[in-house]
């Protein structure tokens, strides 16, 4: 994405395998790095819905006809990309 | 006229974009290395020898986890593609079909009740599609081309262009640099779906009479509905192309945008020959496909992986196209010998929606003139 350094994910040392052939522990790891994923996001907007509300500023359709600008649109891009890069991680180390 | 995601829906959609795009050029790319390095290493280790074809691939491939992840993942994404886009148009569907009298007023929906569907469009759903293209869910039902429509931006990671145009328009390209002179007046649009590809030939030949014609209904009502929301004129009809019902030499061009991949053995001859009664002498054919014809006879791997859409995403026969002789098929129809070719088609791709970056598109046509004496 960009040169910023990356610092490594992936501890070295033995692998272990808990279930089955190592795939159920791949999926495991993904749906639960997925639910902290989701939880964070549920509570970021809990806690804009909040400051809106105190400030009555926000209705309910306003969501539906919002329109991202291009700026926008590249940063959610961005942002999935390193989503997708925490939860697919167990598939990339399976492939390197 | 193409039903608008809320809010979360979009998003969702959007997610299934990102995650498309991740896994073809984080993960996808990561295959062949692993091949190199550590499978065929390991069969060469136990065998003395490399894996010889395709089917020793195979077998190495499935007992692969990383493979096998990506090959689930990737399977996951179209069908994740589809549940997000038909939660948009299933909300909208009632509201559209009660506007589908709103956008009649130019063009033409020819309907034929008693056509059969062929059996390769029903026996399974041609990638994933749920309901295919032609199944009917409520009267006058559009929701296969309202699920196309915004599933092939998704697909083509925001690339079709704004109308989903840009397959037609490779092909405009490919007039314009080739045959400069021709100005087609009657020009036939085969499997044209929702007309994405049929509209674009309504525009610059504006003096020429367009048709679309497909065998799927719920298509051509909304390519009929999208057409006039558009205020592009076109004439739609239910037809099966391998055998239409137009006058012989009734046309000066025949087109087909990814329509042959999705039919058969026994049909690919057929619509080729029903090109060859249907254009006038002088006329051209020039059918648009997804598979490049360059084979890399002695790479296995790649043998095996450029299958993956057949075994995976129910593109049954796209394999089994690559392999017929076109080139035969095309001159035994009667085509000029000559004018017979298999090349590219090109045209210039703009992403959208934070994909940024312009690229050529470059697909494969086969294409073939009908002799001026024939
Ligand atoms: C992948 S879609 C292509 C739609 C559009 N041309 C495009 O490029 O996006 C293939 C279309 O071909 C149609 N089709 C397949 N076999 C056909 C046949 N024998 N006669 C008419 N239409 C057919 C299907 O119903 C479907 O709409």
């Amino acid at each position: 994405m960009n040169d910023k350094t990356k610092l490594p994910r992936v501890a070295k040392g033995k692998k272990l395998n808990y279930l089955n052939d190592g795939s159920i522990d791949n999926l495991m790891a993904m749906i639960m790095t997925l639910t902290q994923e989701i939880s964070v996001l549920r509570d970021r907007i809990d806690t804009l819905e909040r400051i809106l509300e105190s400030k009555k500023i926000i209705l309910d359709e306003e969501f539906n006809e919002f329109i991202p600008s291009d700026d926008l649109e590249t940063k959610r891009k961005n942002r999935r990309h390193a989503l997708l890069e925490r939860v697919l991680l167990p598939i990339k180390k399976e492939l390197e | 006229m193409q039903p608008k995601p809320n809010h979360d829906e979009s998003v969702r959609q959007d997610f299934v974009t990102d995650l498309r795009a991740y896994l073809t050029d984080e993960i996808y790319t990561l295959i062949t290395p692993h091949y190199e390095k550590k499978i065929e290493p390991e069969f060469l280790q136990s065998h003395d020898r490399k894996p010889k074809d395709k089917s020793e691939v195979k077998s190495l491939m499935l007992n692969d986890k990383g493979y096998q992840s990506w090959s689930l993942l990737q399977r996951l994404s179209q069908q994740m593609m589809f549940t997000s886009v038909i939660d948009t148009v299933e909300r909208n569907l009632e509201a559209m079909i009660d506007n589908l009298d709103k956008h009649q007023e130019i063009g033409s929906l020819e309907i034929d009740d008693s056509l059969e569907i062929p059996r390769y469009l029903t026996a399974y759903d041609i990638h994933q599609q749920p309901g295919g293209y032609h199944s009917e869910t409520i009267e006058k039902d559009i929701s296969a081309g309202a699920v196309y429509d915004i599933s092939l931006p998704i697909y083509s990671r925001n690339a079709m262009g704004e109308e989903n145009d840009l397959l037609a328009q490779a092909i405009i390209h490919y007039i314009d640099k080739n045959i400069g002179t021709f100005q087609p007046k009657d020009i036939l649009d085969m499997g044209c779906g929702i007309g994405n590809s049929t509209l674009p030939f309504s525009k610059k030949y504006p003096n020429s009479k367009v048709v679309g014609a497909d065998v799927a209904l719920p298509c051509l009502r909304y390519a009929h509905a999208r057409a006039n929301a558009l205020g592009v004129e076109a004439d739609f009809s239910q037809q099966n192309v391998e055998k239409t019902n137009y006058d012989s030499e009734s046309f000066d061009l025949v087109t087909s945008t990814l329509l042959l991949h999705e039919t058969s053995h026994d049909a690919v001859p057929k619509i080729i020959q029903e090109c060859f009664r249907l254009l006038k002498p002088g006329g051209w054919m020039i059918h648009l496909d997804v598979y490049p014809f360059h084979k890399k006879e002695d790479d296995p791997l790649y043998d095996f992986l450029k299958d993956w859409e057949v075994i995976n995403n129910n593109e049954n026969f796209s394999g089994a196209l690559r392999k017929m002789n076109m080139k035969k098929i095309i001159e035994d129809a009667g085509f000029a010998t000559e004018t017979v070719e298999f090349t590219s088609a090109e045209a210039a791709a703009k992403y959208s929606k934070g994909y940024t970056g312009d690229f050529y598109l470059k697909l494969p046509v086969y294409v073939a003139q009908k002799s001026i004496a024939s």
